[in-house]
């Protein structure tokens, strides 16, 4: 699969020929620091004063770059594919491989960044139970009714923890850990055990 | 293998493999670093510095670090839930494979705590909306734009509670008039008594 890169895309990487290799080298290390820890415009004005060129220029060739290796390692394109998609910027190919390089050096760790940006639901993180006998009330003295509360936390987005109080009598609570239990043998099935073994 | 420290349970896989780190370190090293261990149970705070220093001379990494207090913390917790002796214990944790000095150690520390960490654990048990704070204060209403001579006393009660989901407080304030709050008295001096015959 090629990647398809736009006209305007092409012109924020016209000035990378025009500089030395090693800049290139630099401008990639910088690009791939910028998608670990995200942007620091400082680095833009440091760049741009060393080697004299408008701070937009140089903002536009890293964010380029940024946005060629995501791009890559988000399709997971083969290295002659990548080649191929880059041999259309029209840049020297020594230039060609030092972006291959960047590439295959970094597609891992961008991968595994690019995994976190996934939605998630909110997941189990605690849960606090307690066990009562209710043995009066103010309408009606001389009982005895057992219940369990629970306090289920749940991690979101973000890392708040959202707590939810639930209260059931245990006959509840032994269906409820009988369906638990269903839901957990379920994996066991052949259907399952086929598809993960297709999976792996 | 059925385990009381475990609540009459298989012991965990990873309590396993872990015991078998912390037969690394010295015994009298264990015995200190149980102590740090407890402290961090009993919410003392846990001085990290002080574990690399015992940990040091085993060469432990900062993962064995981790482990071999994450096991200390679940052995000594584990058996204070389920309220075991010391003995049993002692001898559960050697039929585990943890040698016997350690384990003698560990003992010892566990039986001095025991009732601190039970304590402890009790206080921390699930509790929905603690009651906080409880602030009164009588009123005699003289007179209303409805009635020129009221004369009537009422109470104003203020309670602050943790909120049941959020955990947060939450401030309730309630007026009472003097009959309901006559009514109100009665009853919960009923369940005061009928709570007190249980203690």
């Amino acid at each position: 699969m090629l990647l398809v890169l736009s006209d305007e895309y092409r012109e924020h990487l016209v000035f990378l020929p025009k500089v030395e290799p090693a800049v290139v080298v630099e401008f990639g290390r910088i690009a791939v620091e910028f998608l670990k820890r995200g942007i620091n415009p400082k680095i833009y004005e440091g760049a741009a004063r060393k080697l004299n060129f408008p701070m937009e220029t140089v903002q536009h060739g890293v964010e380029g770059l940024m946005f060629l290796l995501t791009e890559s390692s988000k399709l997971m394109i083969s290295e002659l594919d990548f080649q191929d998609s880059v041999l259309v910027l029209g840049f020297s190919k020594e230039l060609n491989q030092v972006l291959l390089q960047l590439y295959v050096d970094n597609r891992k760790e961008i991968r595994s960044i690019l995994t976190q940006l996934a939605p998630c639901l909110p997941s189990y993180h605690n849960l606090e139970w307690r066990l009562d006998v209710q043995l009066a009330r103010r309408s009606l003295r001389q009982q005895v009714v057992p219940m369990v509360t629970m306090r289920l936390l749940l991690a979101t987005d973000g890392g708040n923890n959202t707590s939810r109080v639930l209260q059931t009598d245990p006959s509840t609570l032994l269906h409820l850990i009988a369906t638990l239990e269903t839901a957990l043998a379920a994996m066991k099935t052949n259907h399952a055990r086929r598809i993960l073994r297709n999976i792996k | 293998m059925r385990f009381r420290f475990c609540g009459d349970l298989d012991c965990p896989d990873w309590v396993l493999a872990e015991i078998s780190t912390l037969a690394k370190i010295s015994s009298v090293k264990m015995k200190l670093l149980c102590a740090q261990v407890l402290k961090d149970l009993l919410a003392e705070g846990i001085d990290y510095d002080k574990v690399a220093k015992l940990t040091a001379d085993a060469k432990f990494e900062s993962g064995d670090m981790k482990a071999s207090v994450a096991v200390l913390s679940f052995i000594l917790s584990s058996a204070a839930k389920h309220n075991v002796d010391s003995e049993s214990l002692s001898s559960e944790l050697q039929q585990l494979g943890l040698p016997k000095e350690h384990t003698t150690g560990l003992c010892k520390s566990y039986e001095d705590k025991h009732t601190a960490l039970q304590s402890k654990l009790r206080e921390t048990s699930l509790r929905l909306g603690r009651l906080e704070a409880v602030s009164w204060r009588v009123d005699y209403t003289l007179s209303s734009s409805e009635l020129r001579k009221v004369n009537e006393p009422t109470v104003q009660l203020k309670l602050q509670a943790q909120g049941a989901e959020s955990g947060s407080t939450e401030t309730t304030v309630v007026s009472i008039s003097a009959d309901k709050f006559r009514v109100l008295l009665t009853e919960l001096k009923q369940a005061q008594a009928m709570m007190n015959v249980l203690q």
